[in-house]
């Protein structure tokens, strides 16, 4: 079901860490599920899409003290919008970032991001995301989505 | 290729040329990809394989898909999402309800796993609206979830109902791409042949029948459903359509695509004869329609 106060923590999270406004999501709910999950899609769900396995696309995790962790889904799509906390990769990076591994980036790559999730940015791609901690950035790609990429 | 005496008894008429047939079954369809329109452009993906120096090459009737090498699997927009490999005739039901879906308001994929097609209508309705994803296998909802997740269709529910059963409510527009006996695939699957049998083609007939019901049923007046299997059988194609008529009296509208070599269902079979609206359906020959997997698909209309 939509919750307002878990729309409210997600929207304030994305504006804050990334300068992601909520008007790229007014076409869309947010719709909250177990484990902290929410997801985001249609509006105007009705009896039949009420008895669904999934609504929409997994966006974000909120965790404890309702701290949120944006997902893969939401910062291929929306990570376009962002202004702050990119994380612009060299190819060799980016390579290593699509098969999973973590990676050591250099100042120039990190820029001007602070220690937190980041947006992990190619070639004026977003990827997905990272999480930055003192120069090295775990990665946050779900393993299902990891692959060898030779074409870049 | 070898194939059962009854395979042959049953197309070497109907296909026109049997040897010419059997010989394109051989032949493994080529690698294909479509733009996924939601996370990018079609001029930002072509410009990005020809930095890449890998060969694509566009079709007549869809300027978001092309033939390409299997390299392009390893690529940067196979990662992203920006492209999906998908087979050609597979690409074929969206676009017959293309103009009705650039304004559906709620449209339903009866049986929606692994998302091929739900991803290509939910970029056909620009991401907007409400596009109903069934599939009655639980564990194939999961493959239908990722490609969803990674096309980014935003405007999708996925639902887990036998097709036959799914609650009423209305849609503007229907893709019915029943179970079939998979005749069309064997150039992918030699085993489909090992396991044929008439039997089989008689027992799905049944159950499609259900489906298609279900579906018109389903749809809102004056509303579309596409219906597809990727089987040569008449009993499965061309049969049920002629048992919908006669039941609910609906209207068959030509199904064909600008551009796209296909060829026209058939209106008689075994000495029954079908409607001649039947001859509005569309056939694909792999030896007759540019080597692409056998496929059937009608346009209806409530």
């Amino acid at each position: 079901m939509n919750n307002e106060m878990e729309k409210k923590f997600v929207l304030e999270y994305l504006k804050a860490r990334f300068g992601i406004t909520e008007k790229y999501f007014e076409a869309f709910e947010f719709y909250s599920a177990s484990k902290g999950r929410i997801f985001l899609g249609p509006k105007n769900l009705t009896v039949v899409d009420e008895r669904n396995v999934s609504v929409g696309v997994l966006v974000a995790r909120l965790g404890d003290n309702d701290n949120v962790k944006p997902t893969t889904n939401m910062l291929q799509m929306f990570g376009k919008f962002a202004n702050r906390n990119i994380v612009k990769l060299t190819k060799e990076n980016a390579v290593k970032y699509a098969e999973g591994s973590d990676i050591e980036v250099s100042d120039q790559e990190v820029s001007a991001s602070a220690d937190g999730y980041v947006i992990i940015a190619y070639n004026g791609d977003s990827l997905g995301c990272g999480l930055l901690k003192g120069g090295k950035i775990k990665n946050m790609l779900p393993k299902a989505k990891r692959m060898k990429i030779e074409f870049l | 290729m070898k194939v059962p005496k009854k395979f042959e008894d049953r197309y070497r008429d109907l296909s026109g040329d049997f040897d010419a047939f059997i010989e394109s079954l051989s032949k493994f369809p080529s690698k294909s990809f479509r733009v996924n329109t939601i996370k990018a452009s079609r001029d930002k993906v072509v410009r990005a394989f020809k930095e890449h120096k890998i060969e694509i090459h566009g079709l007549e009737w869809y300027e978001d898909a092309f033939t390409t090498e299997p390299k392009a699997s390893l690529t940067i927009e196979h990662f992203l999402g920006q492209i999906y490999f998908q087979d050609l005739s597979s690409i074929i039901p969206p676009l017959l309800a293309r103009s009705e879906l650039s304004q559906a308001q709620r449209v339903l994929d009866m049986s929606a796993a692994p998302g091929s097609k739900t991803t290509q209508i939910a970029a056909l309705m620009g991401n907007q609206g409400l596009l109903v994803a069934n599939d009655i296998d639980y564990s194939r909802t999961k493959a239908l979830k990722f490609n969803i997740e990674k096309s980014g269709a935003l405007n999708t529910v996925i639902t887990n109902f036998d097709a036959r059963h799914i609650p009423n409510e209305k849609f503007d527009v229907i893709f019915a791409d029943v179970p079939c006996s998979l005749e069309g695939t064997i150039q992918k699957n030699y085993k489909v042949l090992r396991s044929w049998s008439e039997k089989k083609i008689h027992r799905f007939s049944r159950l499609q029948r259900g489906i298609v019901e279900k579906g018109f049923e389903l749809l809102v007046p004056g509303g579309v459903m596409i219906y597809s299997t990727c089987t040569f059988a008449p009993e499965e194609n061309e049969e049920i359509i002629n048992w919908l008529i006669e039941k609910h009296g609906c209207t068959i509208e030509k199904a064909e695509i600008s551009g796209l070599d296909a060829s026209s269902g058939i209106t008689s079979w075994n000495g029954i004869e079908f409607s001649s609206e039947l001859k509005k359906t569309l056939r694909i020959w792999p030896h007759k329609n540019n080597n692409m997997g056998g496929f059937f698909a009608a346009k209806v209309r409530k």
